[in-house]
């Protein structure tokens, strides 16, 4: 079987279908999209969901605002209903170094057009009636932060896309590819050989294998993050909230249940299975800043893989080795930078033009040394 | 023969309500002649003491949203109520969104095109949902202690459910001087096995005996196993060269109309409410598999008035609005109380999470050679009886109001891969974790398809029990992966 696209997008995700989506936008409407597993199975059904703007470095902060602000206007673009909402992020300090971090980044966050502010524990309590105000010493709170369920982002990705004219294919790997000099000419799916000018890998946590499969080096290795979902309760939190002191995350969904994970430092695993480790340390940060959750009964736990960087940050951007070769790959805050990332990189792709936004994040940013430091995120350090 | 002890008075909806001393709340509310104690998320249906459906045992005691009725004990003077009710459980209007179409609120909460993000109406009706969705209502102070500080047991042999197999096995490994835990769900060993007349086998003195806990999860490959007791103590991180998974089989509610209705519900209920005195259950029918007869010969012996036994095939539909009120073969039956007796099917969780693998998605392997499944746990399952149209109206997860028709209507859509049926539908996704939800499920994907299906989405620990307070207090007792 063979078929022409002029762009090949190796995997279904978040990524993937807001890059095929902004194609489609930017008038390349005979995208591919393929995916080994299935739809929402990866990392874009098993995140926490929740979408901020402010971080602690300029590159982050710069790329992520504008994420948020799409995110904001995402369920006009798609003509869908993503259920985003913006109740508003609390990133809560509970050490002295921590909060003083916090502190240092508010100006950062207004330069880039962000309502941000800090909150004394008095104003944190009013706003989360159920924290302990011993727990905490103060946050920043970014108002238009907030979290979007992956289901309806999913669903408005893919039924938009579609409706643009994205062919889009579950359960069907990419098997090989051919290639001539330094460009890819052929990806070949099982029996399917589709002739295509340009290929963009967006694999989630098999974007290293992908790139091997390809013969493209993605810097990086799979990394297992777990979560876990509380009994539904009536409205108990009102804010997305992370709590970097902890590695944790949380947020209370529209359906009441409590979602949000923490992380432990151990060895990276490669399984969708869960361990005891992380449940604890969940359960543990919940109790200590929100003893009443302690009552609540856990519903259901899981992992998810994501694709690890040195420095945590995206890779996204042209690949240096193989000429016709885009990446969206080495998320670990993928879900809300999904829209910013098809955006920009549609562009790129489309008009060869590199946003300022996206710049820092190109893919062989380790080879030259120029890795992007970022201290506020919520995840555990690997060796 | 009716439960030991004095009565004693709790409160039940605001009324004082004098109640049997002794049982579960469920059962002496049950008893009592209060067969609705919860309802369905979406559409307010009433559901009650089941043996299937957690969510039909879900109460506020004591202000604790979400407890498990059929494991808290009645105590003099406890406050129990009907959650996810406005405005008081007393007076509950929501009742009325039993009449919205079921088509209507199909998919999640969440689905909906009438009121898109990035508008103010949006916000307001998201704040509308949670709280329809949200449940019991949980104090921002707390009133229960936020850490229950766990305990680390190390054995030889790990032995999960008390009944006379997972006992055979436990005394055999004692007897030859192994190191034995046995966990039960039970509050003794045995518990089904006495309730059907059968003298059990003591339990080896040797063997340390963990009742009234739920085995939740197993990690590490079939290494560890996380249980822990429902009254909200110490949770137990258990570590086993060794697992015998002795757990038995479980009856399936048959797919028809009306079989989440209060007052439908297992044989291991029905025995055990029967054994407290027969007469709540009022004239009873009894459908199943083959042990149907033998289930109705003991409902019997023990008082209750068994008007029909047939096979489960034979029924087409349950009746009653709020509580059932007769079996419909090919006439209907009058009854309070619809017993089944099969199909009997193993909960695949324990067994699903020590072999779980896969990098795409987690499917069912082989299990380890450490861990085996003893007795009727290994044996086949029956199959689910399709009573043809039928059962379209059929519950296949009452939590989330997710009818077969539901998932019949997806599968036409040419959505039939199973973890993207739960997503959209959210079925098995409440307390219950999939059993007997994804069964029930299965049987209307095998009927579509016409084939049998052993595919099921992945099953998720912990499963029925544990709190965020007994999850807490397991920090510290087992190493992170170095």
């Amino acid at each position: 079987m063979q078929s022409n696209h002029s762009i090949v997008i190796i995997g279904g995700g978040i990524q993937g279908l807001s890059i095929a989506f902004n194609l489609a936008r930017l008038g390349v409407r005979d995208v591919r999209v393929l995916d080994a597993g299935y739809f929402q199975g990866g990392a874009s059904g098993r995140n926490g969901t929740l979408i901020r703007g402010g971080f602690g470095s300029p590159e982050w902060t710069g790329f992520f605002a504008h994420s948020n602000r799409l995110w904001a206007e995402l369920s006009a673009t798609l003509g869908e209903n993503v259920m985003f909402t913006p109740r508003g992020y609390l990133v809560i300090a509970q050490k002295a170094e921590t909060l003083a971090r916090l502190d240092g980044m508010r100006d950062l966050h207004r330069e880039h057009g962000l309502q941000s502010d800090l909150l004394a524990v008095r104003r944190i309590k009013e706003l989360e009636p159920a924290i302990d105000e011993h727990a905490v010493l103060g946050a920043i709170y970014l108002k238009g932060g907030g979290a979007a369920p992956h289901h309806a982002a999913m669903k408005g990705y893919l039924a938009a896309s579609r409706r643009l004219g994205a062919r889009i294919d579950y359960q069907r790997p990419v098997t090989a590819v051919e290639r001539s000099g330094d460009r890819i000419t052929t990806v070949i799916a099982g029996d399917e050989r589709i002739a295509c000018e340009k290929v963009v890998i967006a694999g989630g946590a098999y974007s290293p294998a992908i790139g091997k499969l390809v013969g493209a080096e993605i810097p990086g290795f799979p990394i297992r993050i777990e979560a876990m979902a509380l009994e539904p309760v009536r409205p108990v939190i009102r804010s997305a909230i992370a709590l970097p002191d902890r590695l944790c995350y949380m947020h209370q969904t529209a359906r009441g249940e409590i979602v949000g994970g923490a992380e432990v430092p151990e060895k990276p695993q490669v399984t969708l299975n869960t361990d005891i480790c992380a449940l604890a340390a969940t359960a543990a940060a919940y109790a200590e800043v929100f003893p009443a959750l302690g009552a609540l009964r856990i519903l259901r736990h899981w992992a998810g893989m994501l694709h690890a960087t040195a420095d945590w940050g995206p890779l996204l951007g042209q690949h240096p080795d193989v000429g016709n070769l885009w990446v969206s790959a080495g998320w670990s805050y993928g879900f809300a930078g999904a829209p910013a990332a098809g955006d920009l990189l549609a562009r790129a792709i489309v008009t060869g033009e590199v946003d300022s936004r996206m710049a820092p994040f190109a893919v062989d940013r380790f080879r030259r040394n120029q890795p992007v430091v970022e201290g506020a995120i919520v995840l555990a350090p690997v060796d | 023969m009716r439960a030991a002890g004095p009565g004693c008075v709790i409160n039940w909806n605001g009324e004082p309500l004098q109640v049997s001393a002794g049982e579960s709340v469920a059962a002496a509310l049950f008893r009592a002649g209060h067969l609705q104690l919860a309802a369905t998320r979406k559409r307010h249906r009433p559901l009650g003491l089941s043996g299937s459906f957690i969510q039909g045992v879900l109460g506020d005691v004591d202000g604790i949203p979400n407890a498990r009725l059929d494991q808290v004990t009645v105590r003099d003077g406890m406050h129990v109520a009907r959650q996810n009710t406005w405005p008081s459980s007393h007076f509950d209007l929501l009742k009325l969104l039993r009449l919205v179409p079921a088509r209507l609120v199909r998919g999640g909460f969440e689905h909906t095109r009438l009121m898109p993000s990035g508008t103010r109406r949006y916000l307001v009706w998201e704040r509308l949902l949670a709280f329809l969705a949200g449940e019991g209502t949980l104090s921002p102070v707390p009133a229960a202690p936020a850490v229950v500080a766990g305990r680390r047991i190390d054995c030889d042999l790990l032995v999960i459910g008390g009944g006379p197999e997972g006992i055979g096995t436990a005394n055999a490994a004692a007897h030859a001087g192994r190191d034995v835990v046995l966990v039960t769900r039970g509050s003794a060993p045995a518990r089904f096995a006495r309730l059907m007349g059968i003298t059990e086998t003591a339990l080896d003195s040797r063997v340390t005996l963990l009742t009234a806990h739920e085995a939740c999860a197993i990690y590490r490959q079939g290494h560890l196993v996380l249980a822990a007791p429902g009254d909200g103590g110490p949770a137990v991180a258990i570590g086993s060269n060794e697992i015998v998974l002795a757990t038995g089989k479980h009856s399936l509610p048959p797919l028809v109309r009306g079989n989440t209705l209060p007052g439908v519900m297992d044989a291991a209920t029905a025995l055990a409410l029967a054994a407290g005195g027969a007469a709540c259950l009022g004239r009873v029918v009894v459908v199943g598999t083959e042990t149907r007869e033998a289930i109705a010969a003991r409902l019997h012996s023990l008082g209750a008035a068994v008007a029909e036994i047939r096979a489960v095939a034979e029924l087409k539909a349950i009746k009653g609005w709020n509580r059932v009120t007769g079996a419909v073969f090919e006439h209907a039956v009058p009854c309070q109380t619809v017993v089944h007796a099969g199909p009997w099917r193993s909960d695949p969780n324990l067994s699903f999470q020590a072999s779980g693998d896969g990098l795409l998605r987690l499917s069912a392997d082989a299990l380890p050679a450490h861990v085996r499944m003893v007795g009727s746990a290994a044996a086949p399952d029956e199959r689910i009886h399709w009573p043809g149209k039928h059962a379209l109206d059929a519950d296949v997860c009452p939590c989330m109001d997710v009818s077969a028709r539901e998932i019949a209507d997806l599968l036409r859509a040419g959505v039939t891969h199973v973890e993207e049926i739960k997503r959209q539908t959210s079925a098995g996704m409440g307390p219950c974790q999939g059993f007997p939800c994804w069964e029930l499920m299965a049987a209307v994907i095998e009927n579509a398809a016409g084939a049998p299906l052993a595919d099921r989405p992945s099953h998720r620990g912990p499963r029925r029990a544990i709190t965020v307070a007994q999850a807490a207090g397991l920090s510290g007792l087992v190493d992170p992966l170095k």
